[in-house]
């Protein structure tokens, strides 16, 4: 191996590295490394100028491989090799040093900052003096997508891409889709009907060309990677064929089973036998399995008797379809904090102490009473009504530490709601502040304080308890300082919204991560908000975080143009940095097997192979291996090995 | 109380049947009280067998050299090697089969509970002897008997048993073929760790002191190393004198190669060895004591692997060798690990 000519160019960005780290002196220290044949430092690396002086440096002293110390490769990496390509040296003998986030930003001692500088810099002068030149993996892409989670954001999704012409797959666990949208009355800030917006949408899905709906079915398992993933669906079994169902409803009549109606949040009973809803997508009844008395004709079988059109087969079976697609949504939607965690508000057991979801199916036209609010435990016409807002967030000792974004707003509309159906009666909202940013959203609250007079009181209810008939809600008014006991006749939680059950189980089967309060993790806050960290999966909706339909409409169409970018392409460049096995150290313990996350390793022979089109090279099995048996390509155990070294001599 | 006949008889009837391709056992040795491993391949052999409390070895170290020895001579396995193991000894095969490093038909275990005692210290039993020199030595009860020149001496087990037999409460080989004694699992005469805690008990400067010692005594014998049953590597990362140069060894994998510790057993190195062997029996250990018998300068060795085992059992909840389709602790983590970094 002939001595490597490497170019080392120290970076100031402005004053940010230069003013802790004394730039000459880096690139001084670096100009003494064996391997290197040229330094140079300058105020704006990354600057036109900056980057043209790079290229010529490489063109005019012939080097075959250069080091960019200044921020992080996150910014920058493709930038330098891009530039080294274009110099006409393989883009991979190009590497950064960070030496301003992990550097001079986080120190304020010059001397030692330089110190440190020196030491990351020729760290990696020694690593790049091993680095192999590779060439960029090309992968065909597939064109085609998708969408996991039928809620407002994945229906919108799914039709943004299905309109770009690309076929989607639309997976929603449920037996329709619509997600919560579906089970909400009237929406803020406007007052239009929720599902009367929502039905031409799910229509539309239903009917598009290029959207392959599969409801009641779950995703069960992720291989591949961005442009080529495959997907395998377990479809459960309905027992009724869409296709033949009438809806004519002769069979809930005669079904003997009866169990609370989750769709109506419990509020009211179904049959073994139901439609979730008058709208739901695909129009056909469901055969709940779990309550159904057997599937068999011997021990009931009365539905079948009765259905004409001859739609329900017991014998129906579950299915598991493959399917690869390019790129995949995941808009799994929320649910609300379980109220059972809040004793203080009743724990779940006080009756007529409703979520605000249930209260959203009292007052649907097309929930439980017809749009009338009548509460649960008598049928009678609640007079006072307290709402209680942040139940379960923004208590970071007890609950979710998070704003739950949306719970003023349809506190205001359900306290509006309200008075509109019981014009006579009163309605009362504890809350810790009024979050109202949004269009129109601060004159909707207003309305509802002036208009609608409706009583809000600053601050927290302590505790509520059934008294005579009534629930007694003991709070305070901290604006007059003044405890607060109303006698309610029914009592409403804003519930924080959670993630969605199994969010955790999704987001481990497509190997995406999760925030701290388990919603699922943006790539980046800002800058790639709608994409997961892992590449080719994009996010929408509340999956991600609390959020309105607006926004949640929004974040959909943002999902869908960034998986349309993905597709349009015709062929992917993928990293080359994957991970190599030395056949003779590797004792076949397959421990790397279990500790790749990509399902990128196998055993064969007593020996592990890494299949290259699924390793990212995250390098998992390379700190896993016992015996240094597995490397990734450029960072291998004898580069980190000398990095170290460079590092504390 | 396990019948010494039964082994006996199952070791003979499976040589003689060509159910085993050979039996590994303990036999009486040559020094002392002291039993030694046996490899036996024919049934009149079987006589030769002994358990006794010096039965301490982990015999699962010769279905390694066995494994080492076929792939060697290029031949394949054909019957089973029976072997006897104690319930630390079946944790170690448990992890073996759990690494692949043989499949579970390519031995059988005849499994030996430590009932309600285990195997003897030498080093405490001196303690007692005042200078006796036993010449047997046999389970009775709770009691070990010892055979003097001066004639019968009963010690109560738990005052000259090893201290990983005191704080272990799954004496019983869970996983075997064929087990004799009786299950005792849960049995603890002393609380799991109690050594540890006792050492750990002591300030961050005095155990360094004391590390420090124990680290400049290391002569770096690899004793250690040579009798784990789990340091089956070809290559050990830390050693790279036995990097394995065959003529398909390129000139890059030469280069390549780490020095991870000088050969010289000076402390730096020896703490080098002895931590990063730690950590690569983190999860795999089931101390099964050899390594801290094995040490000729008496380094505590148990301490270190104890160590990640506790901290392994009270963070993750995880037992080596617990079940052969179990993760392995290095190549797993919990969903609901409580740091943020790792979802
Ligand atoms: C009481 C209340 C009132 C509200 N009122 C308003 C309002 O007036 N105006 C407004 O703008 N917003 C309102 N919202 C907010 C609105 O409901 C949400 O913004 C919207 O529903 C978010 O849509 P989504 O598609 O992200 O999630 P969801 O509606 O929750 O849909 C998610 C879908 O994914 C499915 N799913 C979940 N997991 C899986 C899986 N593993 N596989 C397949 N499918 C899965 C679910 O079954 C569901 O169908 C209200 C919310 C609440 C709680
Ligand atoms: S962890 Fe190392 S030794 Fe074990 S199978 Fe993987 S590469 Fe081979
Ligand atoms: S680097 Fe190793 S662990 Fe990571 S994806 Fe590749 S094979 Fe899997
Ligand atoms: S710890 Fe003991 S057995 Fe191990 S190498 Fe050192 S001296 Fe040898
Ligand atoms: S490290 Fe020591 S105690 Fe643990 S398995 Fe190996 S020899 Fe046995
Ligand atoms: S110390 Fe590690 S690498 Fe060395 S033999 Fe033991 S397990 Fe293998």
């Amino acid at each position: 191996m002939s001595k490597k000519r490497t170019g080392v160019f120290v970076c100031h960005c402005g004053t940010n590295i230069a003013a802790t780290v004394d730039v000459a002196k880096v690139a001084r220290e670096m100009a003494a490394e064996n391997t290197v044949a040229f330094t140079q430092e300058y105020v704006y690396m990354c600057s036109e100028p900056g980057q043209e002086s790079v290229v010529q440096a490489i063109k005019d002293n012939k080097l075959d491989s250069i080091v960019v110390t200044c921020c992080s490769p996150n910014l920058h990496e493709k930038t330098f090799r891009d530039n080294a390509q274009r110099a006409g040296i393989n883009n991979f003998t190009c590497e950064i040093a960070n030496i301003r986030e992990q550097c001079s930003w986080v120190h304020a001692d010059k001397a030692k900052g330089t110190e440190k500088a020196i030491k990351i810099s020729r760290s990696v002068v020694r690593r790049v003096n091993r680095n192999q030149p590779m060439d960029a993996i090309a992968v065909s892409v597939t064109r085609r997508a998708m969408v996991i989670g039928g809620g407002i954001a994945g229906i919108q999704a799914a039709l943004d891409i299905a309109n770009a012409g690309i076929e989607v797959i639309l997976v929603e666990k449920q037996a329709t889709i619509g997600g919560r949208m579906l089970q909400l009355s009237e929406t803020f800030p406007t007052l239009d009907c929720s599902q009367c917006v929502l039905s031409p949408k799910m229509v539309e899905v239903k009917r598009h060309p290029k959207v392959k709906l599969m409801t009641y079915s779950e995703v069960q398992e992720v291989s591949g990677s961005v442009g080529n993933f495959r997907v395998k669906v377990h479809k459960r079994s309905t027992f009724v064929d869409p296709d033949k169902c009438k809806i004519c409803d002769h069979c809930t009549e005669v079904c003997p089973v009866v169990v609370p109606n989750e769709y109506e949040l419990g509020l009211t009973a179904r049959r073994a036998i139901y439609i979730p809803y008058a709208q739901a997508i695909p129009a056909s009844f469901t055969l709940d399995e779990d309550a159904c008395l057997g599937l068999n004709p011997i021990r009931c079988g009365k539905c079948k008797d009765v259905c004409e059109a001859g739609a329900i087969d017991y014998d129906m079976r579950p299915q598991t379809v493959t399917e690869d697609v390019g790129a995949i949504v995941v808009a799994t939607g929320f649910d609300l904090y379980g109220p059972e965690n809040m004793p203080e508000l009743g724990g779940g057991r006080v009756e007529d102490v409703l979520d605000g979801l249930q209260f959203e199916r009292l007052i649907s036209a097309s929930g439980a009473t017809k749009g009338h609010i009548l509460r649960p435990s008598d049928h009678k016409e609640p007079k006072e009504v307290v709402f209680i807002q942040c139940a379960g967030s923004r208590d970071p000792a007890k609950h979710c530490a998070y704003c739950s974004k949306i719970c003023c707003m349809y506190t205001a509309k359900h306290a509006r709601l309200y008075k509109k159906h019981v014009p006579d009666g009163r309605a009362y909202v504890f809350y810790i502040d009024i979050r109202s940013g949004g269009k129109g959203y601060e004159e909707f609250v207003q309305r509802t304080m002036e208009d609608d007079d409706t009583l809000y009181l600053r601050g927290r209810v302590s505790k509520l308890y059934r008294k005579d008939g009534k629930v007694r809600v003991h709070g305070t008014d901290t604006l007059t300082g003044q405890n607060v006991e109303i006698d309610a006749d029914m009592v409403v939680l804003a519930l924080a919204m959670t993630p969605s059950k199994g969010t955790a189980e999704i987001a481990k089967t497509l190997k995406i991560g999760r925030d701290k309060d388990g919603f699922l993790a943006e790539a980046h806050p800002k800058l790639r908000p709608v994409e997961s960290v892992t590449g080719g999966i994009y996010l929408a909706g509340a999956a991600q975080a609390p959020k309105d339909i607006p926004e949640t409409v929004a974040q959909a169409g943002a999902a869908a143009s960034k998986v349309i970018a993905l597709l349009s392409q015709a062929t992917l460049s993928r990293s080359p940095l994957i991970a190599k096995v030395r056949p003779s150290h590797c004792t076949g313990c397959g421990m790397c097997v279990e500790a790749c996350p990509f399902f990128a390793i196998r055993l064969e022979n007593g020996k592990a192979i890494v299949n290259e089109a699924l390793c990212e090279g995250c390098g998992s099995c390379s700190a896993t291996c016992l015996r240094a048996a597995i490397d990734v390509k450029n960072v291998t155990q004898m580069q980190i090995h000398e990095m170290i070294e460079a590092c504390l001599a | 109380m396990i019948k010494l006949q039964d082994i006996r008889d199952t070791a003979r009837d499976m040589l003689a049947k060509g159910e085993a391709r050979a039996v590994i056992g303990y036999r009486r040795g040559s020094r002392g009280m002291l039993a030694e491993p046996a490899f036996l391949t024919r049934p009149e052999e079987a006589d030769e067998l002994v358990w006794d409390p010096t039965c301490f070895h982990n015999l699962s170290l010769y279905l390694v050299h066995d494994r080492k020895h076929l792939a060697h001579a290029r031949k394949t396995a054909g019957a089973p090697v029976a072997v006897i193991a104690k319930g630390c000894d079946a944790r170690s095969i448990v992890v073996l089969l759990q690494e692949h490093y043989f499949q579970r038909e390519d031995v059988y275990i005849i499994g030996v509970s430590c009932e309600g005692t285990g195997v003897v210290d030498e080093r405490k039993l001196a303690g007692h002897l005042n200078g006796a020199q036993a010449i047997s030595a046999a389970f009775d009860g709770d009691d070990f008997v010892f055979t003097t020149a001066e004639g019968e001496k009963r010690l109560p087990a738990r005052e000259v048993m090893a201290d990983r037999c005191l704080e272990c409460c799954s004496p019983f080989p869970k996983e075997h073929n064929l087990a004799f004694g009786e299950d005792k699992t849960g049995r603890q005469l002393e609380a799991p760790f109690a050594a540890l805690d006792r050492f750990e008990a002591q300030g961050a400067g005095e155990r360094w002191d004391n590390w420090a010692r124990h680290f400049d005594r290391c002569i770096r014998c690899f004793a250690c190393r040579s009798v784990c049953p789990m340091c089956y590597c070809d290559e050990c990362v830390v050693d790279s004198i036995t990097f394995p140069v065959t003529t398909a060894t390129t000139a890059e994998e030469k280069a390549s190669r780490i020095r991870w510790i000088e050969r010289s057993a000076a402390r730096s190195e020896n703490i080098t060895y002895l931590m990063t062997r730690a950590m690569h029996l983190a999860g795999r250990c089931t101390d099964c004591g050899e390594c801290d018998r094995a040490c000729p300068v008496n380094v505590p060795i148990r301490l270190l692997n104890n160590k990640m085992e506790k901290e392994a059992r009270e963070q993750f909840g995880f037992e080596p060798g617990a079940s052969i389709g179990g993760p392995s602790l290095v190549a797993s983590f919990l969903d609901n690990d409580p740091g943020n970094f790792i979802r």
